[in-house]
């Protein structure tokens, strides 16, 4: 370092750079920490509430209870999550019997048969599906569906149900899978397509035998986040299911199968995990009371199960990728 | 294999039925989704402007004042004979199949509810003939003028009713004397310190102005007297942007083009306004709208003037109103009887009513557009700086990397959460642990600055990164610091993606109603906000609560026109972000 004085030291800053430097570095520090405690924030929220919640009710009667009645006119409330978890289910299960068959065969419809024009114009008109607001979704339900299925399918159709519902949910998580289904496909190489054909397979055949095959992961973490995505969603079953926690009728079959009639559900009124929680801020929301506290227990185990869902999912697109 | 296939001779036939089959099927399933949405949108549509009503007369006279004309200009404009010849198929043969195939529907199977053949006919083949000629005539000289002068007319009117709706929470007299001691003097500074290229007289801006703001505030209680909020807005808005303009068109057409660039335009809302308030207008609402449309509408037309190219474009508006007006005119003279629209003046200037007749969304268009304003604000800060930390700040590898991974991972996973989580987080954290309040304008802006900032960074992070590696490199040669090339290179050049994304993540934020009902936003307020602290609605949020009325005017009338006017909002703000995408994509 002796010469130190004949050649310019390039890496020194004065003073006042280096403090506009670290200012600005932990400035936008800050802001990525934001997004750390938000999760964070989500967590202890959510837990200390459903905390109080679990202190006066027990997890097992809370897990295992069959009925859900926050607030009785005539007392006796009751906390038990089944009624909605059958709810919850109704709903996912038919809207994924609308959005993951859709969905599959619209990625493979873009991947494999479409245009390069046509995929241009399909890809982004399909986004919108997904963009438009769900309380818009809820009012077609209601508005709309309903009234048309009553009048030619089911004529014993409630006004409020989960058919109509279910079929919203499913019209909007279709981009879901559909996109994410056809990244998947598309990431698919040439080279096995056209081995397919070398071996004289048909257009059909390389992309049901070959090309679904080689993307299956990505298939199915895209139906796993579609299904996470109907779970959560709120505001369709809000405004077209109604707000009522039953428990299907049980009915015995020959031989003393038990089952539910489909019908029973379907087309009845019902009650999802989200719609218990917006049921309840009708009546208080500062604090303090079972209702308010058993919200956030709910809200603890909708969170979790998505945060689950979506960590599988992750899991399946990273562990069963075929690498190429 | 040749022993066991009965066909010898048939080598290399295969049945291909199954495979077209399939093909059909997976394109059915590409479009359902899209085709239902479109049969919704159909019904909302006629529901709202109370089109099973309109007569075929009074249809036939728009269509031939309105549409027609409009039609025209975007055939002439394309100036492709082979398009004029589609259309002009298209539209003629619809005409026939469309009347044939629907009567012959009514009359052999059902009659199809709310819905009659020339409704169908503007539906199924006018409106995306219209839609298809927009797009191939907006791409001719002509129409891309003309265009380009309807939408500066169109979001200036929009951007004009915004700003006056946010000085409905704003203090006026507050901004008055900031602008006047803080902004202004700041700005000048700057202004000066860049033409005689003096750093010392840069530098002092930003103190002189933070200086100035602080005086505004302490000394707000103290000045007794103020001028009328016209003349606040006169002075503080509409002067700026006139001044703004007319520097713009100066620098290159000369002093008198700009004077009356800035000039027209402030003369105008100045008259405007003054008029409005002697009416009982809003008059600061009209002073800005006119302001806000008239000058950039003014150097827009400077500029297309100056290029000499496609002038006839801007006679669009004039042609688009000319027909409105013949239209009126003509139904007027005839006696033809009108659609009474649900979605009209009164539904946006009202507020909500039980009767369905007077009942109006204006308190809860104020409240999304204030929380709107808050989310954009917050939300573009912190997905720009937690973006830029991820992008430039911190490297791949190493203990920092792994932080890197952390947040990438755990932003994915924000995303996911569901809304009505995000409204929790709301009414625990914000509304009673930090005492914002419930249902307030505050707390509804923070949870939905939270939940859409994942989506905000992940887009902010693909622009950022799509930024070319060698500008960086060429900026740290030249010995830039890690911030100097952040905010001179990689920003400038990111932004466009930056605000695209940001505005499509603002498209979610207003729609979305589980979080306020969560944080308990009013179902419905009869007044406009007027703090940010004060019980407020917002437009998914009424819509949520007409919804739930069981007469058959609020279900198939008032709700349908509030969900016209959210799906209105939303496609201009998603219009806007693609074609600022666009722009930057042809620009590079």
């Amino acid at each position: 370092m002796t010469d130190s004085t004949e050649s310019p030291d390039l890496t020194r800053r004065g003073g006042l750079t280096r403090l506009k430097e670290g200012t600005y570095g932990g400035l936008f520090a800050a802001c990525a920490a934001i997004t750390l405690l938000t999760t964070a924030a989500i967590f202890v929220t959510l837990l200390s509430d459903a905390v109080v919640f679990f202190r006066s009710i027990p997890i097992a009667e809370f897990l295992t209870g069959t009925n859900w009645s926050p607030n009785p006119a005539g007392g006796g409330q009751a906390f038990g999550i089944i009624p909605l978890l059958i709810g919850t289910l109704t709903v996912t299960i038919t809207a994924a019997f609308i959005s993951i068959p859709i969905g599959t065969l619209t990625a493979i419809y873009l991947s494999e048969y479409a245009t390069p024009n046509a995929r241009s114009i399909l890809k982004p008109l399909l986004e919108i599906l997904a963009g438009i607001p769900t309380v818009v979704y809820g009012y077609f339900a209601l508005v709309y569906v309903t009234p048309a299925l009553k009048a030619t399918l089911f004529p014993e159709m409630s006004t409020f149900n989960a058919l109509a519902a279910s079929i919203m949910v499913g019209i909007m998580t279709i981009p879901m899978v559909s996109s994410i289904s056809e990244d998947a496909m598309s990431a698919v190489p040439d080279e096995l397509r056209q081995a397919g054909y070398g071996l004289g397979a048909t257009k059909f055949e390389v992309s049901t035998g070959i090309v679904v095959p080689a993307s299956i992961s990505g298939i199915a973490s895209s139906y796993i986040l579609a299904v996470s995505r109907a779970i959560g969603e709120t505001m369709i079953v809000v405004v077209a299911m109604g707000a009522q926690a039953r428990m299907p009728e049980v009915q015995q079959a020959l031989f003393g199968i038990p089952f539910v009639n489909p019908a029973d559900v379907l087309l009845q009124s019902g009650m999802t995990i989200t719609v218990a929680m917006v049921q309840i801020t009708g009546g208080d929301l500062t604090g303090g009371t079972l209702p308010y506290n058993s919200m956030f227990a709910l809200g603890l185990a909708l969170f979790v199960v998505t945060l689950v869902m979506n960590v599988i999912s992750d899991i399946i697109a990273q562990r069963y990728r075929e690498e190429y | 294999m040749a022993t066991e296939n009965p066909n010898a001779d048939g080598f290399g036939e295969v049945s291909r039925v199954r495979g077209i089959l399939f093909e059909y099927l997976s394109f059915g399933a590409s479009v359902f989704g899209l085709v239902a949405l479109g049969v919704l949108l159909v019904y909302v549509a006629i529901d709202a402007f109370d089109l099973a009503n309109a007569s075929p007369e009074w249809l036939l006279t728009y269509f031939l004042t309105l549409v027609v004309p409009f039609l025209a200009f975007c055939l002439y404009s394309a100036n492709d004979r082979d398009v004029t010849r589609r259309a002009l198929v298209a539209l003629g043969g619809g005409l026939v199949a469309v009347a044939v195939l629907f009567s012959a529907i009514e009359a052999l199977l059902v009659p199809i509810p709310r819905l009659n053949w020339q409704l169908a006919y503007l539906f199924v083949v006018a409106a995306p003939v219209t839609a298809y000629l927009a797009y191939v005539g907006s791409r001719g000289r002509l129409g891309a003028v003309g265009f380009g002068l309807l939408g500066r007319l169109v979001g200036g009117v929009a951007v004009g009713l915004a700003v006056g709706t946010l000085f409905l929470v704003l203090d006026a007299l507050l901004w008055f004397l900031a602008y006047t001691i803080g902004v202004l003097p700041a700005v000048g500074l700057y202004a000066l310190g860049r033409v005689r290229s003096s750093p010392r007289a840069r530098t002092a801006a930003a103190p002189v102005g933070l200086v100035g703001l602080t005086a505004a505030v302490f000394l707000r209680d103290v000045v007794a007297t103020y001028p009328s909020d016209l003349i606040i807005y006169l002075w503080t808005i509409a002067i700026p942007v006139a001044a703004a303009g007319a520097f713009l068109v100066a620098g290159r057409r000369g002093r008198t083009a700009g004077a009356v660039v800035g000039g027209v335009p402030l003369a105008a809302a100045t008259a405007g306004g003054f008029l409005a308030a002697g009416a009982g207008l809003p008059a600061p609402t009209v002073l800005l709208a006119i302001v806000l449309t008239g000058v950039p509408t003014a150097v827009y037309v400077s500029r297309v003037v100056d290029g000499g190219e496609g002038l006839a474009g801007l006679g669009l508006p004039l042609l688009l109103a000319a027909g409105a007006i013949a239209g009126a005119l003509i139904v007027e003279a005839l006696g033809v009887p009108a659609p009474n629209p649900w979605l009209d003046a009164s539904f946006l200037t009202q507020a909500p009513s039980r009767t369905p007749e007077q009942a109006g969304l204006y308190p809860a268009i104020v409240g999304s557009v204030i929380i709107i304003a808050m989310v954009a604000v917050l939300s573009f800060a912190l997905g720009v700086g937690t973006s830029v930390f991820l992008e430039e700040y911190t490297p791949e590898s190493g203990a920092l990397g792994t932080l890197t991974r952390i947040l990438q991972v755990n932003i994915a996973n924000l995303a996911a959460v569901p809304s009505v989580v995000y409204g929790l987080l709301g009414l625990g954290l914000f509304a009673n642990l930090l005492g914002l309040g419930i249902g307030t304008a505050v707390t509804a802006a923070l949870t939905l600055s939270l939940l859409i900032l994942p989506i905000t960074i992940i887009s902010a992070q693909e622009a950022i990164r799509s930024v070319p590696d060698d500008l960086r490199r060429g900026s740290d040669a030249m010995g830039a610091t890690r911030w100097q090339t952040t905010k001179n290179v990689v920003l400038p050049e990111a932004m466009p993606g930056i605000l695209t994304g940001t505005i499509l993540a603002l498209g979610r934020a207003i729609g979305e109603t589980a979080p306020l009902i969560m944080i308990g936003a009013a179902t419905t307020v009869f007044r406009a906000p007027d703090s940010l602290f004060s019980r407020f609605s917002a437009m998914p949020m009424q819509i949520y609560t007409w919804a739930g009325f069981p007469q058959a005017d609020f279900r198939y009338g008032v709700v349908a026109a509030g969900v016209i006017t959210l799906l209105i909002i939303l496609v201009g703000m998603n219009g806007t972000a693609i074609l600022l995408r666009n722009r930057a994509e042809r620009g590079s």
